[in-house]
């Protein structure tokens, strides 16, 4: 594989995310944003990280979580379910939380799972952290020089008061998705080792794009991505629908900026805002299709129902609503281990609003905004084999 | 804002960023003593500045082999193969069994001090 810049080398192309291969190298000629820094250029549309060293810590990190995930886990698990056994109780027996925690919390097996998971998120995120604010003159000022470059454009909005349930430190990322001016760097890298290199290109996010449904008269013009963060999806779907006005939106300032600094980079043509996806200043009817990708688990209820309605409004009728995330309604993890990793998760790695999301009937509130709900709707998500579809009645 | 700590306004560029609620990970403490979580997390921490240095080994050994000469610069932008990120890859997750197995025997298997009966091993 060779490096290259990548701003110089690509034609123009905008490809159907059907082909996948072409649209991993779709870049635009137009696309020349004032300053670049890529020290190490980039493969495909991922820029390198600035340093071979750092580098090789996050691929450090991303094998670290295989086995975290794996052998560990599953060393955890039979540990687990051996000390409940002990006790005389049914590890699938849908035990409170607290008594698993009174149980089990205390075994070393058990804890040093744990804290070898933690420990290697805490690295992941600090070493990012301190490499781009070693660095922030240089990369502040190719985010300043890139705001008002195209192809998109970029709004800002440092008088958006954001909901206290956004300002947390989700993943325990430092200073969540509004404190820190490189949330979108850190959040890009972090979650790419999160995703042990599988997304490098976006094939997640192509993938998403691909599952989103087409109202049924087949006209796509708008389309909005709430909770776009790094914009990877708001990116795929422009490739998706070319010919759409594509728009993404997030709480977070830095999330955006960096989201319109990476499109523009490769060259596709989004809209990013810093907007609430419950309050969006959009008119009413606007949008076609409006989706978002595992943005509810981390909205509290109120916030996802207010969410819901916003979403009613702003779709046209006859327009597709598709959020995707995990199932909910469904009943919660039973058995011990699952159990203890759902509530761990959301303890220990920043998803405060994980078990109420899980707990939300999820269908429900949206029926209550007014879709037309369809439980049974195309699987987005990998190992899915259904996603939750929604329709404006016209 | 409960526990908010603000990294916004100052008087250099314009940053875009609000308060936000701090987690209290860093005050995490699961095995006991504050002092093993942090060795855990430097046990870790020199894992991957370990495998760092090998894999910057590894890649001057790959340029050396193919070029005869190498330079620091050669070394830093090098981009592997598919066939050595392969290598690469199983190398490293080797390397990270190698040494974290350890932590991860059978939980089920575990055998405490006090409960060793030579015949029947339980």
């Amino acid at each position: 594989m060779t490096m290259f810049n990548r701003r110089t080398l690509f034609a123009s192309t905008v490809a159907a995310v059907g082909a996948a291969t072409e649209a991993l190298t779709a870049r635009s000629a137009q696309a020349a944003l004032p300053k670049d820094v890529e020290p190490r250029g980039s493969t495909g549309r991922l820029e390198r990280l600035p340093r071979l060293d750092l580098e090789s810590v996050h691929d450090f990190i991303t094998g670290f979580r295989k086995f975290a995930n794996g052998d560990m886990s599953r060393s955890a698990n039979a540990r687990m379910t051996a000390i409940i056994k002990a006790e005389g109780l049914d590890p699938d027996a849908d035990l409170p939380i607290q008594k698993i925690l009174e149980l089990t919390g205390k075994d070393p097996v058990i804890a040093n799972s744990a804290r070898t998971w933690l420990s290697a998120q805490q690295i992941n995120w600090r070493t990012l952290h301190n490499e781009f604010h070693a660095n922030s003159d240089l990369y502040m000022a190719e985010m300043e020089a890139a705001d008002k470059a195209g192809p998109g454009t970029l709004e800002l909005n440092p008088d958006l008061k954001p909901p206290a349930y956004t300002t947390h430190e989700i993943h325990i990322q430092p200073g969540g998705y509004v404190g820190d001016p490189f949330a979108g760097h850190i959040y890009l890298y972090g979650t790419n080792n999160f995703y042990t290199g599988r997304n490098n290109q976006d094939e997640l996010h192509i993938e998403y794009a691909s599952a989103v449904p087409v109202p049924k008269t087949g006209k796509v013009t708008r389309v909005l991505e709430q909770g776009t963060s790094c914009g990877q999806l708001a990116v795929a779907l422009k490739q998706r629908f070319p010919n759409a006005e594509v728009w993404g939106i997030d709480v977070g300032g830095p999330m955006v900026r960096f989201a319109h600094m990476r499109a523009a980079d490769i060259g596709v043509e989004v809209h990013f805002a810093q907007r609430l996806a419950e309050d969006s200043k959009f008119p009413d009817n606007h949008f076609d299709i409006v989706t978002n990708n595992i943005m509810f688990h981390e909205v509290s209820q109120d916030g996802a129902r207010a969410i819901l309605k916003e979403s009613m409004r702003v779709l046209r009728p006859g327009g597709v609503y598709f959020p995707m995330d995990f199932y909910t309604g469904g009943p919660p993890p039973k058995a011990a281990y699952g159990k203890f990793r759902s509530w761990w998760d959301s303890r220990w790695n920043g998803e405060p609003w994980r078990l109420d999301y899980a707990a939300l009937d999820f269908a429900g509130a949206m029926r209550d905004a007014g879709f037309d709900v369809n439980e049974n709707g195309p699987p987005a998500r990998p190992g899915t084999k259904r996603n939750i579809l929604g329709t404006k009645p016209a | 804002m409960a526990d908010a700590k603000s990294a916004g306004a100052n008087s250099g560029p314009k940053t875009y960023t609000t308060d936000f609620i701090k987690a209290d990970t860093d005050r995490a403490v699961f095995l006991g003593n504050a002092l093993l979580d942090d060795m855990m997390t430097a046990l870790i921490a020199l894992g991957s500045e370990t495998w760092a240095v090998r894999r910057r080994a590894k890649i001057t050994e790959m340029l050396f082999e193919k070029n005869g000469k190498i330079s620091r610069e050669m070394v830093e932008q090098y981009m592997p193969t598919p066939e050595e990120e392969r290598q690469l890859t199983t190398e490293r997750d080797d390397f990270i069994r190698n040494i974290y197995g350890h932590f991860a025997r059978n939980g089920e298997d575990v055998v405490a001090l006090n409960s060793l009966d030579p015949k029947s091993k339980k």
